[in-house]
């Protein structure tokens, strides 16, 4: 480890620490205006966040979700496409994954693999299709992923709604029937929310850093995310490749789904992955760690944190759990400043070239 | 069928468009200047949320309107100023505007009014309905045309006003030369970054037009990302009308249509998750008769990807 590149690893981290500490600037202005006290209500955030054994393992078992589909956004912001579909990937995952523990037969452990798998292709393969139409058709795939989501979101919803309902309790809720015990995500602790989908992730995360770090296709797809026209010269087939990185992104997100289903719910409750906003959770925080997979997990982490510190702050002070997503979305907006703050250093770097922009 | 295509289908649709419309075209200057403004949808929100907040301060309705397009346009600064001054990737930037206007506007529904998910007023007055004179009269069309908010009239004159100004006049040159090549324009003489903060700002006003008939045009309320996706909608429509603005209106006339239709079916005892995809599935399938540009193409312009 040379002295430069420990400086480019501090350096690496110093804009997302500044943009945290800006948020929780803009949070305190927030804090103040509503009258509330700074330092009691960060104070309760962190005690809701982190205060007890329960708090913490309720915070990581937030982050689970968010870390998957943060994930598979990295890889495929890495790639260079703007997949902003997780949220109907994971959704579709989770009805899948539902679907198939509760009506495959065979033992629990087989039923639970199945019912992840099944996640993992319902997933990929619903970001296939828009990875398709985009290297096919040439349809926008910012814009197609969108228009998916809600077309996944409204399917599901009448699935559950109608064919599948849950007919067996009194609740006339929009669900499908409860998964039988035996095919649930293991508890890591016993009494506390936090279940095997969060090793799932954290695994998941050190494979894909690994990937993109140190193999030959890993390289083609960072290759196609920084210069795409580079990457065509070098003989990178853009189609294929972003048809296999979306089936990847898909995948992930729809693990999410999964995991949430198996390890959480124990079943699919229409809105209910849609609207703690896991996907677009897990979007934020690729934006927040610039895309590292690595990364990705500790920024997951720090936004599950300021939604369970949040919800801390609702039950014990007068300020709003709002003031949550005001920090997280400044953060982001701060960070964003981060990347411009690269490229400027690219530009500076090319009119010392004498080349044009 | 008669049932479903009367004078008050097409009537709905034409109202449930302006947001829409006006963001769209919003949007189409943006891109036209080159920029890709993916944060419509959190503009819109903030207008949506402003009007009410002016309407709740002055108590005038025309007051409001102004204080949501002056708000707006101070949120779409901070756009421009991130994504033409400090060259951030627009399409982050506009993500992450989508994420602080849902965020901001559910805090200071909290701070503000001490309400939680909706605010609503019945004493508080909403956008008057003009009844058109002449056009009233006229037997189908009159019922389509007449009876609206002016915002909507002024959506429909904009697009021929932003028709106009981008094809017909010097200044619409400009910018579109900017949108085109900036370099080349800037080797003209123009001022590239002057003319992008200007489209800026205009998709800003457009955009706090659109929130303001959204929340102040047919109910009087606000409510918890109440956009519910219309600003996606309109860079839908920004895009398959190819940042045209008769083209941008022909799209969303399309969708506004479709959303209309999809209430109005719900009449039908079917599905109403079926009848609400109706909307996306019909945008899905025009954007297989709209060819993007080629990928490389957009590489060479922009030189800078996704990240």
């Amino acid at each position: 480890m040379n002295i430069s590149k420990l400086k480019n690893g501090i350096g690496a981290l110093v804009q997302p620490v500044v943009a945290i500490l800006l948020g929780l600037l803009i949070g305190a202005i927030a804090i103040a205006i509503v009258g509330g006290d700074i330092s009691q209500t960060y104070a309760e955030m962190w005690k809701g966040a982190f205060g007890s054994f329960y708090f913490f393992t309720n915070t990581l078992s937030r982050a689970t979700p968010i870390i998957l589909v943060g994930l598979g956004t990295t890889l495929a912001f890495r790639a260079g496409f703007f997949n902003l579909g997780a949220e109907g990937q994971m959704i579709l995952g989770g009805l899948c994954a539902a679907i198939t523990a509760l009506y495959l037969p065979g033992p629990g452990w087989v039923k639970m693999i199945a019912a992840l798998i099944s996640g993992i292709v319902a997933g990929g393969i619903w970001s296939a299709f828009a990875g398709w139409m985009d290297a096919k058709f040439r349809m926008n795939l910012l814009i197609t992923t969108l228009l998916l989501n809600y077309i996944a979101s409204l399917f599901a919803g009448y699935l559950v709604a109608y064919p599948l309902k849950d007919n067996t309790g009194s609740a006339a809720m929009a669900q499908t029937k409860m998964i039988d015990h035996s095919a649930w995500l293991p508890k890591l602790f016993h009494g506390m929310s936090l279940h095997a989908g969060f090793l799932i992730a954290v695994v998941g995360a050190v494979l894909l850093f690994l990937y993109m770090r140190f193999t030959v296709s890993g390289y083609e797809v960072r290759m196609l995310g920084s210069n795409p026209l580079f990457a065509a010269y070098g003989g990178v087939q853009r189609g294929k490749l972003m048809l296999y990185s979306m089936i990847a992104s898909g995948g992930f997100a729809g693990l999410a789904g999964a995991v949430e289903v198996l390890g959480t719910q124990y079943r699919y409750l229409d809105g209910s992955l849609s609207t703690p906003g896991y996907a677009w959770s897990g979007i934020m925080a690729t934006l927040l760690a610039g895309s590292h997979p690595l990364g990705t997990v500790a920024s997951s982490l720090l936004l599950a944190a300021l939604q369970t510190g949040g919800m801390g702050v609702e039950r014990n002070t007068e300020v709003p759990l709002e003031i949550a997503s005001v920090i997280q979305a400044t953060l982001i907006l701060f960070v964003s400043a981060k990347i411009s703050y690269s490229f400027i250093k690219r530009k500076k770097a090319r009119a010392q070239d004498g080349s044009v922009v | 069928m008669d049932q479903l295509f009367d004078v008050s289908l097409f009537n709905s649709a034409l109202r449930m468009v302006t947001p829409i419309l006006l963001a769209a075209l919003g949007g189409a200057i943006c891109s036209r200047a080159g920029l890709f403004n993916v944060g419509l949808e959190g503009l819109v929100l903030f207008g949506a949320f402003f009007a009410i907040v002016g309407n709740f301060l002055t108590g005038s309705v025309w007051l409001a309107v102004l204080f949501a397009v002056v708000c707006v346009m101070l949120f779409s600064l901070i756009f421009g100023y991130l994504s033409i001054h400090l060259k951030a990737n627009a399409i982050i930037v506009g993500i992450s505007l989508n994420f602080l206007a849902l965020g901001l506007t559910s805090f200071c529904l909290r701070a503000i009014f001490h309400v939680k998910g909706a605010y609503y007023d019945k004493d508080m007055k909403g956008l008057p309905q003009l009844d058109i004179p002449l056009i009233k009269d006229i037997p189908w069309g009159g019922g389509v045309i007449s009876g609206h908010s002016p915002l909507v009239y002024l959506a429909i004159i904009l697009v021929f006003v932003f028709q106009y100004f981008l094809f017909r006049t010097v200044r619409g040159f400009r910018l579109l030369a900017v949108g085109e090549n900036p370099v080349a324009a800037k080797s003209l003489g123009i001022k590239v970054t002057r003319i992008q903060y200007g489209a800026v700002l205009i998709s800003g006003l457009l955009c706090g037009l659109a929130g303001a008939q959204l929340s102040l045009g047919q109910v009087t309320m606000f409510t918890e990302n109440m956009t519910s996706g219309r600003g996606f909608i309109a860079l839908v429509a920004t895009m398959l009308g190819q940042s045209n603005p008769l083209g941008v209106a022909a799209s969303s006339m399309l969708f506004g249509f479709m959303d209309a239709v999809s209430i109005r079916l719900q009449g039908f005892s079917m599905p109403t998750n079926f009848t609400n995809m109706l909307p996306y599935v019909v945008t899905l399938v025009m954007m297989f008769f709209f060819k993007n540009k080629s990928y490389v193409q957009e590489a060479r312009k922009a030189n800078e990807s996704s990240r």
